[in-house]
């Protein structure tokens, strides 16, 4: 299977004294392959979410080197990783993080905007994503008037619908219901196999891990256990 | 587009703080407006008053008189020289006076003076005299008719009716000569300097007590049709008369105080501009800063998902856009009626002496075309530029930081 993610002993450390510095992320290499649906568990400050900023060039390793498809994200910076991310990774965040001012269409359409897709393609693409979300004839209610369940949805919509290679979620599903969670892994897991994206999330819900095709166990930084199913 | 719509909207999260930021911006503008005008209004007065109590628009000399005001210094065509500004269209009207320093005597007092021997006709185009006279009538022509300033007659202790006696210096020989009067009328400028020390004849009776003849004249007062033209050396008719023996100058060249207070005023609009708008600017900032940090964690989120720093820059400048346009719409109608209102009421200076110029009128605000074009674009210039740092500032943030409560 071919690697679009790879890490070579990266390593994140916060704080530059020796002896107070907190070593984050601790020279961890993985290798995740194309249409893998990985987990990345651990107790809290394990180091998930740091890892999970490091694979999303969101924050640089203090050593290491981090590779998306072959590119080296952590030798970017600026505008062009912006543009790496905006057309390699799909984000979906924990709170949603949704722009509230826009509707759940907009949100949707925002990322495509930055792309410069043609306004004909991006309606199709956002009446697809909300009916494979689940939420047609939703798409005008702005954040505020959806509950968490369906932000989330317009969250995971809005990360695949620029068709990234990678898609990222700490923890997508910590502020919603068991029910509403494990519905929502289903969706990923089958937007994950009909569309072959690569999925890496953060979890430290057993329920929720289980949906997972590959666990890797965090503790302290590093990685304790890498596990296929 | 999409940043200019997300602009728009984010503007109406906080209402209550945009509504601040628009009201800090909006009253200086309106502010502002109504500065400019107050000193526009000032200044408009200042020379109304300055042209139009006596000195006039402009005056002609004979090189040399304004010096010392030696009686000898005279102009000697004064035909041709009436003639010149009779033809010429510039000019309005003008006066031609004889002027002596005098002793004044009444059978109470005696002081000294300065003798203005006026065409009692022709003044009236050019000066306040004719208003200025409070008791008895103004100058018809006679010979003995005599007008003196109101604080001048209670130093002699006389009143209409009552004998002056003028002792004078000859034209010429320096010889003494007396020439008797009779009160005619009593004038008050509400300026100390003419009301204690001028007196006001008529011309022919000024010349003759002098020994001067019909064509000796110490000065010509003129007024312009338009006010401009009396500061323009370009004029024609200032061309015409300055040469080695006459010097024809504007208002502003005889009274040069004045005109450094005008160009002093002139700074005044910018200086309290500058202060306005500075603190305005800090209110700018600060609001931006709030909002930003209300936002942080959606600023790491469009980063995140590939929003370039640039247009997370622009999105805050564009913020700052609209809000300086709207603050200028609400400014400009603000200013506006601030400044009718002012105009139709003015501003109530009481009586004033200023250099020797008297206002006791109100100051009434004068509008501007650059008040409602230039301002307004300077305000939506400061508005943005002062959005710069805060821009910068979100364009900087670092996703990770901004999201390490959420991913």
């Amino acid at each position: 299977m071919t690697a679009v993610i790879s890490t070579d002993k990266v390593c994140r450390y916060f704080g530059e004294d020796y002896e107070t510095q907190v070593k984050a992320v601790d020279r961890v290499s993985i290798e995740i392959g194309r249409g893998e649906f990985t987990a990345i568990v651990g107790p809290s400050g394990s180091g998930k979410t740091t890892l999970l900023h490091l694979l999303g060039g969101l924050d640089n390793p203090t050593s290491g080197s981090v590779e998306l498809s072959g590119t080296n994200i952590a030798e970017m910076s600026g505008a062009v990783l912006s543009d790496f991310r905006r057309d390699h990774i799909g984000f979906i965040f924990q709170s949603y993080n949704l722009i509230p001012v826009l509707s759940a269409e907009e949100n949707i359409e925002y990322i495509m905007l930055l792309q410069g897709v043609d306004a004909e393609e991006r309606k199709h693409r956002v009446a697809e994503m909300l009916k494979q979300v689940g939420l047609e004839g939703l798409g005008d209610r702005r954040p505020s008037k959806l509950s968490g369940g369906q932000q989330q949805r317009v969250a995971i919509a809005r990360a695949m619908v620029s068709h990234p290679e990678i898609i990222l979620a700490d923890e997508p599903t910590a502020n919603l219901d068991s029910k509403t969670g494990i519905a929502l892994l289903d969706l990923m897991k089958e937007l994950n196999e009909k569309h072959n994206m690569t999925f890496v999330f953060s979890t430290h819900d057993e329920k929720i891990m289980n949906r997972a095709g590959r666990l890797i166990y965090m503790q302290d930084g590093e990685i304790e256990s890498d596990e296929v199913k | 587009m999409q940043t200019f719509k997300l602009a728009f909207r984010n503007l109406f999260r906080n209402v209550r703080r945009t509504l601040l930021t628009v009201m800090l911006i909006s009253l200086s503008l309106a502010a502002l407006i109504a500065v400019d005008g107050i000193m526009r209004g000032m200044l408009t007065l200042m020379i109304e008053n300055v042209t139009s109590t006596i000195v006039g628009e402009a005056q002609v000399h004979r090189v040399g008189y304004r010096e010392n005001m030696d009686i000898d210094i005279f102009l000697e065509n004064s035909d041709e020289i009436a003639q010149k500004l009779q033809q010429d269209p510039a000019l309005e009207s003008f006066t031609a006076r004889v002027i002596s320093g005098a002793m004044i005597s009444s059978s109470y007092n005696v002081t000294a003076g300065l003798l203005y021997g006026v065409d009692a006709q022709r003044e009236r185009t050019v000066s306040k005299l004719a208003q200025a006279v409070v008791e008895g009538e103004y100058l018809s022509g006679g010979d003995s008719e005599l007008l003196i300033g109101d604080s001048m007659a209670d130093l002699l202790e006389v009143g209409l009716g009552d004998r002056i006696v003028l002792t004078l210096s000859e034209a010429g020989t320096g010889e003494l000569a007396q020439a008797l009067f009779r009160i005619s009328g009593i004038v008050d400028f509400g300026t100390r300097e003419l009301d204690d020390n001028f007196i006001f004849v008529n011309i022919s009776a000024a010349r003759q007590a002098l020994a001067m003849t019909d064509q000796q004249t110490h000065e010509f007062a003129l007024n312009f049709v338009n006010l401009e033209d009396a500061d323009n050396p370009q004029l024609g008719i200032f061309q015409q008369l300055n040469d080695e023996e006459t010097e024809a100058l504007g208002w502003l060249d005889l009274n040069g105080e004045i005109g450094l207070i005008i160009e002093l005023s002139s700074y005044t609009s910018l200086i309290v501009g500058g202060i306005l708008f500075f603190l305005a600017s800090l209110g700018v900032i600060n609001s931006m800063f709030m909002s930003i940090y209300e936002r942080i964690y959606e600023f790491g989120v469009i980063k995140a998902i590939g929003t370039r720093p640039a247009a997370i820059s622009h999105l805050i400048l564009y913020e700052a856009l609209l809000i300086g346009v709207f603050s200028c719409v609400l400014g400009i109608v603000m200013g506006y009626l601030l400044g009718l209102y002012t105009s139709n009421f003015g501003i109530g200076i009481g009586e004033m002496e200023f250099s020797g110029i008297a206002f006791s009128d109100n100051i009434l605000s004068e509008f501007h075309i650059i008040q409602f074009t230039q301002f307004p674009v300077y305000v939506v210039l400061l508005t943005v530029v002062a959005a710069i740092y805060p821009a910068r500032f979100a364009a900087k943030i670092i996703p990770s930081d901004a999201l390490q409560r959420s991913l």
